[in-house]
């Protein structure tokens, strides 16, 4: 006796529950994944690797942009100051003879003096390390006190 | 029973990929951490569109919860904005030392203690008891000419309040808070119902020409003429005349009716159609806005409790222009910390330089937009315009008036400009 090779209703409902609950599985693993797999994100970086220190020759004074501070070179060591402005916290800009706060106007000096508020105190000055490979590296976690 | 289940899983499915597609349309959450907080915030995810309010609060360095409150991680606005200060404006009265104020900031020390500009932070302590918060002129008036006191002097304001300064002669030491119910006079009562609308706590009267915010940003915040639905974030120092007419120049109350009477003048020509036809103004009045000459301490008070507007307002035409026996007062800026130098670079219309003579006023306020020239003429710059307008003192001039007849009624007899 010859057998239907056409799916019957019965057969078609348990494919397609099946499919359908798959479908639903898979798609609840994605998400599951996605979940499991989130990356909060990363706190700023505070270190920051300024390259060999035979770069900076003395007297020289550079901006690290991204660490949002300047590096002094004096000849007897390394400086560097914050350019967070102690006042409120704008980021000081620069100019020919020093730095300025873009919001409310102090202005400091090439080596971070308070020239004139309404901050009332220096500009803030970070930890630099020299490495053993003496290279630089500047540390903008805490202020040097 | 095998049909329900097929059911079953298709709604399964469905529901998944009705939450798949509402999370992949969500908004990718935008981080800020400001510098003066260190605390990351998600505010901008929603209002990275808005302008920055001001140069001197830009946002990288107070993002938005510090003056505004607010959850700073939620992304569900209802969330967010559950505990905003003073919902838009976190300047209202009621909550502006918690917005706005802090020793570095609007709430610091006075400038009278030190006598640098650095100091000179005690912006709220003044407001919250200057005239235009207490509203004490206008009551202790209302209550006075409708027999409900005896004399002018104020004993009551808008709040409760005590004087943050005692150092004037005129100055009162509290200020109770005005209470309807204690009163009797029906015209008193209609006063209190219909007329306390123009100070800072209250709420703007109906209409584009009074449309203000309340507490600071009543002035600080460019309103005139704009739609009381449109988004403003704005703090200025330079605020235009169209600002202070939304509270001083929308009408008078009639004192029959107790109501206010909106005056409809059309604001495009100032001098003839903006101010009241009987009148008389010179050209500096319509000229200039009004902050050109009325200064801080004249608008937002000097802590004292006064009792009336006039014991507070003391610029003068001869503040600017001396008298025929004196020229005006001036003082040389000796320091770059100067208050008269921080309010130059806060509103830049004018190049002032250390060793520049500036005009003062009698209670030695620095007018920081003028300066005094070679030529011993004086210039003067518009804090709202930065338009420079050059005048003279009257000493030396043709002026004929008596040296003892300084209100602005006798400079008018001959420099009211004909309308």
């Amino acid at each position: 006796m010859k057998q239907s090779s056409k799916m019957n209703r019965r057969d078609f409902l348990s494919w397609l529950g099946k499919g359908l609950l798959g479908a639903s599985g898979l798609l609840g693993f994605l998400g599951l994944g996605r979940f499991l797999s989130y990356q909060p994100d990363p706190p700023p970086q505070t270190r920051f690797d300024l390259g060999p220190a035979s770069q900076y020759p003395p007297g020289s004074s550079t901006l690290v942009g991204e660490a949002q501070a300047v590096l002094l070179s004096t000849g007897s060591g390394y400086r560097a100051l914050s350019l967070v402005c102690p006042h409120l916290g704008c980021i000081l800009a620069s100019e020919n003879d020093g730095y300025a706060c873009p919001c409310h106007g102090s202005r400091f000096t090439l080596d971070g003096s308070l020239l004139n508020g309404p901050a009332d105190q220096p500009m803030r000055e970070l930890k630099v390390e020299l490495t053993p490979d003496r290279r630089l590296v500047l540390d903008t976690s805490e202020y040097r006190s | 029973m095998r049909a329900l289940g097929v059911l079953a899983s298709a709604l399964l499915l469905a529901a998944l990929l009705l939450a798949w597609f509402v999370e992949s349309r969500s908004l990718a959450p935008v981080p800020l951490t400001p510098t003066l907080t260190g605390e990351i915030e998600y505010c901008l995810t929603c209002h990275g569109d808005l302008p920055e309010i001001s140069p001197a609060h830009a946002v990288q360095t107070f993002g938005c919860v510090r003056c505004h409150g607010g959850e700073r991680l939620a992304l569900d606005a209802d969330l967010a904005h559950s505990s905003m200060r003073g919902g838009a404006n976190p300047s209202d009265l009621a909550v502006v030392e918690a917005s706005c104020g802090g020793s570095d900031c609007h709430s610091g020390p006075a400038l009278a203690t030190t006598g640098t500009a650095e100091l000179d932070r005690d912006h709220i302590q003044r407001v919250l008891t200057g005239i235009q918060a207490t509203y004490a002129g206008a009551i202790a008036q209302m209550r006075f000419t409708f027999g409900a006191q005896p004399d002018l002097k104020a004993r009551y304001g808008i709040q409760a309040v005590k004087a943050y300064r005692m150092d004037n002669e005129l100055a009162l030491p509290e200020l109770k808070a005005f209470d309807p119910g204690q009163e009797s006079s029906p015209a008193v009562l209609q006063f209190a119902e219909n007329c306390l609308n123009c100070h800072l706590w209250s709420e703007p009267l109906d209409g584009p020409d009074s449309y203000r915010f309340t507490g600071c940003s009543a002035c600080h915040t460019r309103t005139a003429g704009l739609d009381a639905e449109q988004q403003v974030h704005d703090l200025t120092l330079a605020m235009p005349y169209t600002q202070c007419n939304t509270c001083h120049n929308r009408g008078n109350y009639d004192l029959r009716s107790m109501e206010f009477v909106h005056r409809s003048d059309d604001p495009a020509d100032r001098m003839h159609d903006y101010y009241q036809p009987i009148a008389q103004f010179t050209r500096c009045e319509w000229t200039l806005d009004c902050i050109d000459c009325h200064t801080r301490q004249e608008a937002m008070g000097d802590g004292n409790l006064y009792s009336h507007k006039k014991e507070i307002q003391y610029v003068q035409c001869l503040t600017c222009h001396g008298t025929l026996d004196e020229l005006p007062l001036t003082a040389s800026i000796q320091r770059q910390d100067e208050l008269a130098m921080r309010l130059a670079f806060l509103n830049p219309v004018i190049d002032l330089q250390v060793g520049d003579s500036i005009l003062v006023t009698s209670q030695g306020e620095p007018l920081w937009n003028t300066r005094l020239l070679d030529d011993g003429s004086y210039e003067l710059f518009g804090k709202a315009t930065g338009e420079r307008f050059s005048f003279n003192p009257a000493m030396g001039s043709g002026c004929q008036q008596q040296v003892d007849e300084q209100e602005s009624r006798y400079c008018h007899e001959c420099h009211a400009v004909e309308r």
